[in-house]
C-alpha cells in the first residue's frame, strides 16, 4: 500500500516536470505487469500475444471461447449456416453497449468486417476471416455473412480476439489505435503511453454474455493498470513490495514460488502453442522420412520437459496442441514415431550412418524462456543414437526467415529447427503444409486435399476425422513431429491478496472476477 | 572563436551526413529479405500484402533513390512509420527521448557530486593510504557491471528498505537508475580528475604561485582545480554519450521509458524504421553534446582557439 501511494505522488510531480506518467496508480486499480508492450490497439494491424491480451481487455468478440477451448455464444446468441456452409447469419445479443454509449449492434460488427477487408489497409490476419464477400444488415440484431466458398474455421475465429468487434463510431476517428479504441469489453481505454503502461477503466455497462468469467456484469475493480517491466527480477520485485498485482515471474523461480506460498502461481493452460520439429524437407538428410523419422524416435520429449520445466508444461503428441479441435492424444500416440532409440539407430543404419559416421545436422532454436537448455537436452539425446546436432540460437524473426530460405534451396547442410506456432483451430495445419506452406517446406498434392477438406466438411464428426487423418499423414511421414505444449512459457504470479484472477484458453487473462482483499475502498 | 565554432559545426554536420546513409545502407546489409524477416511473426501475411508492404517502404527502388527519400523525409521531419502498430517513428521516439536525456543527465550528476572530490582528495592526498583505497574502489566502481549493480540497489532500496518505487517512469523512480548509473562513471571521473590534478600540480605556474607564498587552499583552489579541469570537461562529453548507451541496461531493469528500451523492442521485432530512427536521434545527441563540450572547452581554455 505504501509503495502504491508512493508511486502516485511520484507520477504527480512527473507530471508537472513533463514526464511521461499518464494515468496515476489508483487504490482499486488492478496492476499487471508485463514483459513487453502492446504494438497497438487497433486489432487489424498486428498478430502479437501481447496485443491479443489487451485487445481481448477492450472489445468484446461474437463468439467467445469455453474452458475448453470450444466456440460459444457471445455478443451472438446464435448462429446458423445454410447446407453449402456459404452463408452465416447471427442473431445478437440486445443490451451491449459501447464505451461511448451507442448500442452495440449488426451496423457495428459491418463496420469491423468490411474495415478488415478494406483494399486499401487491411487486416493483417485477413487471410483468417476466410473467402468472406459480403457482410449485410438484415436488421439491428441480425448479420450475414456470405462466402465464396465454405470456411469451418471461420466459427472459431469470430472467438478469437482477431475478430474484436469495432464500435463504428471508431470510424475516421483521429488516433484510432494508439489514442482512442471504443469497444464494448469489460475495461475502457483510458490511455496508453507507448512502452510504458496502459491504463484501463472499468465499464460499468458491460454486460458478460459468454466470457468465461463467474460475474455477469462489470467487474469488480476501478481499473486495470497494465505496465512494462522488462525485467523478471523487477516484476518480482514489484510483487514483493505490492507495486505490482500480477506479473510474470521469473521462470527459474517458480518452483521456489510455489514452494514458499508467498505468491500465488497461476499456469496458463490450452494456450493453444506447440512445439515440434521441423525439418528442411527438399536437401539431404532430411529429404528422407526415414531421416525424420530417426529423429523422432530418439526423442524422448517427456524427460526432457520434465528436466527442465517440471510440471509447467506437457509432452504433447498431436500437431495442434491440447484445447483444439481434433486433438486426440491416444489416436496421435499411435501414428507419431515416439521413443525408441533402437528404432532410430536402425533407420541411421539403412541410410548409411554408423558410430563412425554420425548424422550430422544444424538444430536451429530461438531464443527466450528456457528453450537454450531444452535444446542442450535434446542434443544429448539424438548424440545417443548418433545423430550430432549443433544448437544455433536466433530470433525468432530470423529463424522463420532462415528456415525458409533453406527450404527454397535444394542444397546446403541440413537442418531440423524447433518450430512453434500458436492457433485456436486446427486450420492452422492449412498455413503450414498446404502448398506453397508457411515456410515452403514439406508439400504434396494429397495432403493438399485433405487440407482443403478439412476447411469445408461442415458436419464435425466428419471434419474432425478429417484434421485426424492429416495429423496421421504429418506424423506418420515425420513431416511435424510435436514435441509439447504450451510453446513458450506463460505463467503468472500473483499477491495472495488477489482473488479471481484466472487465464482463459489461448493465454487470455481474465480480471472481471478480480477481488483485491487490500485495496478495498 | 567563431571560425572554431563553425569549423566544429562542419564536422557536426558530416557525421549526421555520414549516419544518415549508414542507417539507409542498415536495412540492406542484413541478411535475408528484410521485409520477410519484419512480418515473419505476422500470421496470414499473403504474398501480395509483402509487396505493398515492400512498395510502401520504398524497397522497390535503387538504393540511391532510397536514400534520397529518406534524406528527403528526414527534413521533413518524417522519420517512417513503425512496422509494428504503423504509427509516426519520431512521435514514437520524442515521447521517449527526454526521459533518456533526464536519466542521462541525472546519472552525470550523481557522477560528477562523486567522481570529482574522490578524485581531488584522491590527489591531494597522493601515496597515502587514502589514496589508494579510494583509487581500489574506483577501479571496482568500473568494473561492476550496470546489470549487477542495478538488480542490487533494487533488491537493497526497493524491496528491502522501501524506500524508492520498483519500476516505471516518475521522479521517485529516477534515483535508482541514476544511481546505478552515475556510480559507474562516477569511478571513471575520478581517475581521470586524480591525474589530471596530480599533472596540473606539476606545473610551473602552480610552482611559482607555491613559491609566491600564497596559502596551499588558494593554490589548489584557484589555480590547480581550474586548470585541471580542462580536460574533465571534454571527458565529460564523452562520458554522456557513454551514459546513453549505457541507459539501454539500466532501462531495461528499472523499467524506465527510454529510448534504450525502445531500441532493444524494436531490435527483437526487427523494426527497422524504429532502429533507423534511433541511431540517428543518438547519433545526434552524442554530436550534439561532443560539440557543445568542445565550445566550453574553448572558453575556458584560450589556446586551444587558437591551435
Amino acid at each position: 500500500m505504501v509503495a502504491i501511494r508512493r508511486l502516485t505522488r511520484s507520477c504527480a510531480v512527473a507530471g508537472a516536470i513533463g514526464l511521461a506518467c499518464v494515468g496515476t496508480v489508483q487504490a482499486k486499480d488492478i496492476v499487471w505487469a508485463r514483459y513487453g508492450d502492446i504494438d497497438t490497439l487497433d486489432p487489424h494491424k498486428a498478430t502479437s500475444t501481447l496485443s491479443l491480451q489487451v485487445w481481448s481487455l477492450i472489445y468484446d468478440t461474437l463468439l467467445a471461447t469455453d474452458k475448453d477451448g470450444n466456440p460459444v455464444p457471445n455478443l451472438a446468441k446464435s448462429w446458423t449456416v445454410n447446407p453449402a456452409g456459404t452463408e452465416y447469419v447471427f442473431t445478437l445479443n440486445a443490451g451491449a453497449v459501447c464505451h461511448d454509449g451507442s448500442p452495440l449492434d449488426a451496423s457495428d460488427v459491418k463496420y469491423t468486417v468490411d474495415r478488415a477487408f478494406d483494399p486499401a489497409s487491411p487486416s493483417v490476419t485477413k487471410a483468417s476471416w476466410g473467402p468472406i464477400s459480403k457482410v449485410e444488415v438484415v436488421d439491428p440484431l441480425t448479420v450475414k455473412f456470405t462466402l465464396d466458398k465454405p470456411f469451418v474455421a471461420l466459427v472459431p475465429f469470430l472467438a478469437d480476439s482477431f475478430s474484436s468487434i469495432l464500435c463504428d463510431s471508431n470510424k475516421g476517428a483521429a488516433g484510432f489505435g494508439t489514442s482512442t479504441a471504443v469497444g464494448s469489453g469489460p475495461w475502457k481505454l483510458v490511455s496508453w503511453t507507448k512502452g510504458d503502461r496502459i491504463v484501463l477503466a472499468k465499464n460499468p455497462g458491460y454486460r458478460n454474455f459468454g466470457k468465461l468469467a463467474a460475474n455477469k456484469g462489470a467487474p469488480y475493480m476501478d481499473g486495470l493498470v497494465i505496465s512494462v517491466v522488462p525485467e523478471p527480477q523487477a516484476r518480482l520485485a514489484a510483487l514483493k513490495t505490492g507495486e505490482v498485482d500480477i506479473a510474470e515471474p521469473p521462470l527459474d523461480d517458480v518452483e521456489a514460488l510455489k514452494a514458499s506460498g508467498a505468491l500465488k502461481v497461476v499456469v496458463a493452460g490450452n494456450t493453444g502453442q506447440n512445439v515440434f520439429w521441423e525439418f528442411a524437407a527438399h536437401r539431404p538428410p532430411f529429404n528422407d522420412a526415414r531421416a525424420r523419422l530417426a529423429v523422432g524416435h530418439a526423442t524422448d520429449a517427456a524427460a526432457a520437459i520434465n528436466l527442465v520445466y517440471g510440471d509447467l508444461s506437457l509432452p504433447e503428441a498431436c500437431p495442434v496442441s491440447r484445447g483444439v479441435f481434433g486433438n486426440d492424444q491416444d489416436v496421435c500416440l499411435k501414428h507419431r514415431p515416439n521413443y525408441d532409440p533402437a528404432k532410430a539407430k536402425a533407420l541411421l543404419k539403412e541410410l548409411g550412418y554408423g558410430p563412425g559416421k554420425p548424422l550430422e545436422t544444424s538444430m536451429l532454436v530461438w531464443t527466450g524462456g528456457n528453450r537454450q537448455k531444452l535444446a542442450e537436452v535434446f542434443q544429448a539425446q539424438l548424440a545417443e543414437v548418433g545423430i550430432k546436432a549443433n544448437i544455433e540460437m536466433m530470433d525468432i524473426g530470423t529463424m522463420n526467415a532462415r528456415v525458409r530460405r533453406e527450404n527454397e534451396t535444394a542444397t546446403g547442410k541440413g537442418s531440423m529447427d524447433m518450430m512453434t506456432w500458436s492457433w485456436y483451430d486446427p486450420d492452422i495445419l492449412y498455413a503450414l503444409w498446404h502448398s506453397p506452406g508457411a515456410y515452403r517446406g514439406y508439400t504434396s498434392p494429397e495432403l493438399d486435399a485433405m487440407l482443403d477438406e478439412t476447411r469445408v466438411l461442415t458436419d464435425p464428426a466428419a471434419r474432425k476425422a478429417k484434421v485426424q487423418d492429416v495429423f496421421k499423414y504429418l506424423l506418420s511421414k515425420g513431416i511435424h513431429i510435436p514435441l509439447y505444449t504450451p510453446g513458450w512459457e506463460w505463467v503468472f504470479a500473483a499477491r495472495p491478496a488477489v482473488e479471481g484472477f484466472q487465464v482463459a484458453p489461448f493465454v487470455y487473462p481474465v480480471f472481471n472476477d478480480v477481488k483485491i482483499a487490500d485495496k478495498k475502498s | 572563436m567563431w571560425r572554431y565554432v563553425l569549423g566544429r559545426l562542419a564536422m557536426a554536420f558530416l557525421t549526421i551526413f555520414v549516419t544518415t546513409v549508414a542507417v539507409t545502407l542498415l536495412i540492406h546489409l542484413v541478411p535475408g529479405d528484410p521485409v520477410q524477416i519484419m512480418y515473419s511473426q505476422s500470421q496470414g501475411t499473403t504474398p501480395e500484402q509483402i509487396e505493398e508492404i515492400r512498395r510502401s517502404l520504398g524497397l522497390d527502388q535503387p538504393i540511391y533513390i532510397q536514400y534520397l527519400t529518406f534524406v528527403g523525409k528526414l527534413l521533413h521531419g518524417d522519420l517512417g512509420h513503425t512496422i509494428r502498430g504503423h504509427q509516426p517513428v519520431l512521435d514514437v521516439i520524442m515521447q521517449r527521448l527526454p526521459n533518456t536525456l533526464l536519466l542521462a543527465s541525472a546519472a552525470m550528476m550523481v557522477a560528477i557530486a562523486i567522481g570529482l572530490p574522490i578524485g581531488f582528495l584522491a590527489a591531494y592526498k597522493r601515496g597515502t593510504l587514502l589514496d589508494t583505497s579510494l583509487m581500489i574502489g574506483a577501479i571496482a566502481g568500473v568494473s561492476i557491471p550496470h546489470f549487477w549493480l542495478g538488480l542490487l540497489l533494487l533488491l537493497v532500496f526497493a524491496v528491502d528498505l522501501g524506500w524508492f518505487p520498483v519500476s516505471g517512469t516518475g521522479l521517485a523512480n529516477l534515483v535508482l537508475p541514476a544511481v546505478t548509473l552515475g556510480l559507474s562513471n562516477a569511478a571513471v571521473i575520478a581517475r581521470m580528475t586524480r591525474s589530471s590534478m596530480i599533472d596540473t600540480m606539476h606545473q610551473d605556474f602552480v610552482r611559482t604561485a607555491e613559491a609566491k607564498g600564497l596559502p596551499k587552499a588558494v593554490v589548489l583552489h584557484r589555480h590547480v582545480l581550474r586548470a585541471g579541469l580542462v580536460p574533465i570537461i571534454t571527458m565529460m562529453g564523452l562520458q554522456f554519450s557513454f551514459m546513453m548507451g549505457g541507459a539501454i541496461v539500466v532501462e531495461n531493469i528499472f523499467a524506465w521509458n527510454g529510448v534504450g528500451r525502445m531500441a532493444i523492442e524494436a531490435i527483437f521485432q526487427r523494426d527497422y524504421p524504429v532502429i533507423q530512427g534511433f541511431i540517428l536521434t543518438f547519433s545526434t545527441v552524442v554530436v550534439l553534446v561532443s560539440l557543445l563540450m568542445d565550445t566550453v572547452y574553448a572558453l575556458v581554455d584560450p589556446r586551444i582557439r587558437r591551435s
